[in-house]
């Protein structure tokens, strides 16, 4: 344990936090003020915010000795990580700086969700030494990312109607059925992403215990985020972007990826409750 | 697909009520933590056991009835679908899709959409086209993602049906019976390794499993492995895995200083005194370093062999005689009785487990993940030119799942702006 460079890791975690918390307020004034200008500015600051971080993680992990994504501080690190790179990666290829707006609050709840849980270091017990869990917490950090940007895109869907016609949000928000379009593909990527999470975590159980699946809470959550999903893939080829069940769907399929993440550690027991 | 839509709904329910309410328990105790009522229809609907009972199962068949269905009826018309879009000419007969005129130059569409080198045909009619289909196999995505489930579900299920587990737990040297197996495992070396932080690294066994069963050959077939923690080991057809550990201590009893019985037993386990049915010991728990918190009781201050401690219960004649702790040195007397603790070490917990099935619910897993890869990430595109009377070219694109994006993406493509990000 290097404790210099958790140390370093500590102090760009604030920075990191800072600076999400300067776009977020960016990107409310943008919406406030309408100038585009200042969504420049905003995506700018969540970009400089995201490569710190992606060094504060990298600190952590050297630090540590280990990935970091091993107790709920460092999963909810990873997680805003996450979020923050989906959003980006939306808000650039789309030119869709509204989609920053709304998940920047989420992106800085999860971050400060992580800033309030113990920084400390801890030693893996032996079940957790595994290659297994750098792909299992890995790709679960992406898919969370993706089912966090395709909630607020279904919000954005969900609320479009309320956005006065021809005004300066309606000109920069995608009418309905491209704002459906995004959404599946963020949806598609974080259902593919927890499918490879379930998977290789099924593997790392099987050679950790024996078993690839027991009902433990954690593993049966995500099997209902799972499905949920599902769902909404198939009311999406029913009804198409005009309905908006899918949309709702979508919105409570990441309100299980939080359950499943927060929920289930403190409400209910298992063996993944070190995570 | 509405059924299918409400079983994925019933499931999911099904599935928060098997995490909400604790599995298996009593009927008593679910009346402490709800109520008396509430206990009753846990116990009727089979919610202490939700993921086992009839209905989850029922569940789960009618989804697989219902996947399978879907699977089969909808295998002929994907078959047809990749051979009917391949068809160019008759997709220009209809209007589906998005259409530019006068073109000049189509090739240039076509890298920009990223589609491969275009295919030249003559119709009967004698005009010109070019054709290209990208992402063919994308359309069975849905399919291939469908079949994997059903795999899925069928390996989990016919595992659930058919595996067979086994525990076998003790110290190095001793050799123990697996199950109804007719196989023996002997434990040669077990260790712990600590960190300086006294927390574990990791634990190895070293285990031998012999085939007691009679022989044609007359010899006793064994095979070796080293197994610890996430390494388990394939012995047999069965998998070992070290599973957890405990300590264990040797017990001794004598009678007026003759020498009666010495055995080594786990936490947890009883010492029946042979021929002396009045006397039982039992190891409750072991402390290496021991202290007595006046608050807190008797407790390890580490993990080291500092103050070794044995908490031990005495029956004797059927009564509970005492239960006390007892340092290493130290002898307990029941009449003639002198008993002592010594040797403390840690045991192993070795699981053995045959799955025959596993491998198909992960070919299941890989299936589906493949299936998903092919839906989401190679949506099938076609765009084809045909060359008009004025020689220029009128170029049509269709992409059924790319939606305003993939129509935005054709719009640019035939603008000539420069496609940035490209088909995904
Ligand atoms: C009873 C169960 C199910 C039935 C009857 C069913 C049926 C269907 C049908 C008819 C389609 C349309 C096919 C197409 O457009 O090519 C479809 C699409 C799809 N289904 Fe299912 N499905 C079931 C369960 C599931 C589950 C549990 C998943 C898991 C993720 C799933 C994943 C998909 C995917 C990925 C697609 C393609 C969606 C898209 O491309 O947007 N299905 N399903």
């Amino acid at each position: 344990m290097n404790t210099q460079i958790l140390a370093l890791e500590n102090m760009l975690f604030t920075i990191t936090m800072l600076l999400y918390f300067g776009s977020m307020v960016l990107y409310f004034v943008f919406i406030a003020v309408k100038r585009d200008g200042i969504s420049r500015v905003a995506v700018t600051l969540q970009v400089i915010g995201w490569c710190l971080h992606t060094v504060a993680l990298i600190c952590r992990g050297i630090g540590a000795g280990r990935l970091p994504m091993t107790n709920q501080y460092e999963f909810a690190t990873s997680f805003a990580w996450g979020i923050c790179l989906v959003s980006l990666f939306f808000v650039l290829k789309f030119h869709f700086s509204v989609l920053g707006a709304f998940a920047s609050p989420v992106m800085f709840l999860i971050i400060g969700y992580a800033a309030m849980q113990s920084k400390d270091v801890h030693e893996l017990m032996p079940a957790l030494r595994s290659n297994w869990l750098g792909f299992h917490v890995s790709t679960a950090i992406i898919a969370y990312g993706a089912f966090g940007v395709s909630f607020v895109l279904s919000l954005i869907f969900l609320l479009r109607d309320k956005v006065q016609a021809g005004g300066f949000l309606d000109q920069r928000i995608p009418d309905r059925e491209k704002l459906d379009g995004i959404s599946y593909r963020s949806v598609a990527l974080g259902l593919l992403f927890l499918t490879f999470t379930i998977v290789t975590g099924a593997i790392w159980a099987e050679r950790a215990w024996g078993r690839y699946w027991s009902w433990d809470p954690k593993e049966t959550w995500s099997l209902v985020t799972w499905i949920i999903y599902a769902i909404y893939l198939h009311l999406r080829i029913r009804r198409g972007y005009e309905g908006k069940a899918a949309a709702i769907f979508a919105v409570i399929g990441f309100l299980c990826v939080l359950f499943t993440y927060v929920g289930v550690n403190t409400f209910l027991p298992g063996i993944h409750s070190y995570a | 697909m509405q059924f299918a839509i409400l079983l994925l709904a019933v499931l999911a329910i099904a599935c928060s009520a098997g995490s909400f309410i604790t599995q298996g328990q009593t009927y008593d105790w679910y009346a402490k933590q709800y109520s008396e009522r509430a206990a009753a229809l846990i116990l009727a609907l089979h919610l202490d056991d939700a993921f086992h009972s009839w209905w989850f199962v029922l569940i789960n068949v009618f989804l697989c009835i219902n996947l399978l269905l879907c699977n089969v009826l909808r295998f002929p018309r994907l078959k047809k679908r990749m051979e009917t879009e391949m068809d160019a000419e008759k997709w220009l007969q209809s209007t589906s899709g998005e259409t530019a005129q006068k073109i000049n130059r189509p090739e240039e569409v076509f890298l920009r959409l990223r589609m491969p080198k275009p295919k030249q045909i003559r119709t009967a009619d004698g005009r010109e086209i070019l054709f290209s289909f990208k992402n063919r196999i994308g359309l069975w995505g849905a399919w291939i993602c469908h079949f994997g489930i059903l795999l899925l579900i069928l390996g989990f299920g016919l595992g659930q049906m058919t595996r067979k587990q086994y525990t076998v737990y003790g110290v190095p040297g001793q050799t123990k019976p697996i199950g109804d197996t007719g196989l023996v495992l002997t434990i040669d070396d077990f260790q712990v390794d600590l960190r300086e932080d006294d927390t574990v690294r990791q634990y190895t066994a070293d285990i031998t499993v012999r085939d007691m069963t009679e022989k044609t050959d007359g010899e006793i077939h064994s095979e070796q492995a080293q197994i610890s923690v996430n390494n388990p080991a394939f012995l047999f057809g069965m998998k070992f895995y070290q599973n957890s550990t405990g300590w264990a201590a040797q017990v001794s009893v004598t009678e007026a200083g003759e020498p009666l019985q010495e055995e080594t037993l786990c936490v947890g386990e009883y010492l029946a005194v042979q021929d002396k049915p009045e006397l039982v010991i039992l190891l409750n728990a072991f402390y290496p370093d021991y202290l007595l918190d006046p608050v807190g009781g008797p407790m390890t201050v580490s993990g080291q062999l500092n103050n070794p401690a044995y908490l031990y219960t005495v029956y004797y004649q059927n009564q509970i005689l005492g239960m006390n702790a007892l340092m290493e040195s130290e002898e307990l007397t029941i009449d003639d009785y002198v008993v002592k603790f010594s040797r403390p070490q840690s045991y192993t917990l070795i699981q053995i487990k045959k799955d025959s099935f596993t491998w198909l619910a992960f070919v299941g897993g890989m299936v589906i993940m493949i299936g998903l890869f092919l839906a989401f990430y190679l949506l099938p595109v076609r765009v084809c030119a045909v060359r008009e009377a004025d020689d220029t070219w009128t170029v049509r694109g269709i992409c059924k799942k790319g939606g305003t994006i993939f129509r935005e993406q054709f719009a640019r493509a035939v603008k000539g702006e420069e496609e940035n990000g490209g088909e995904r």
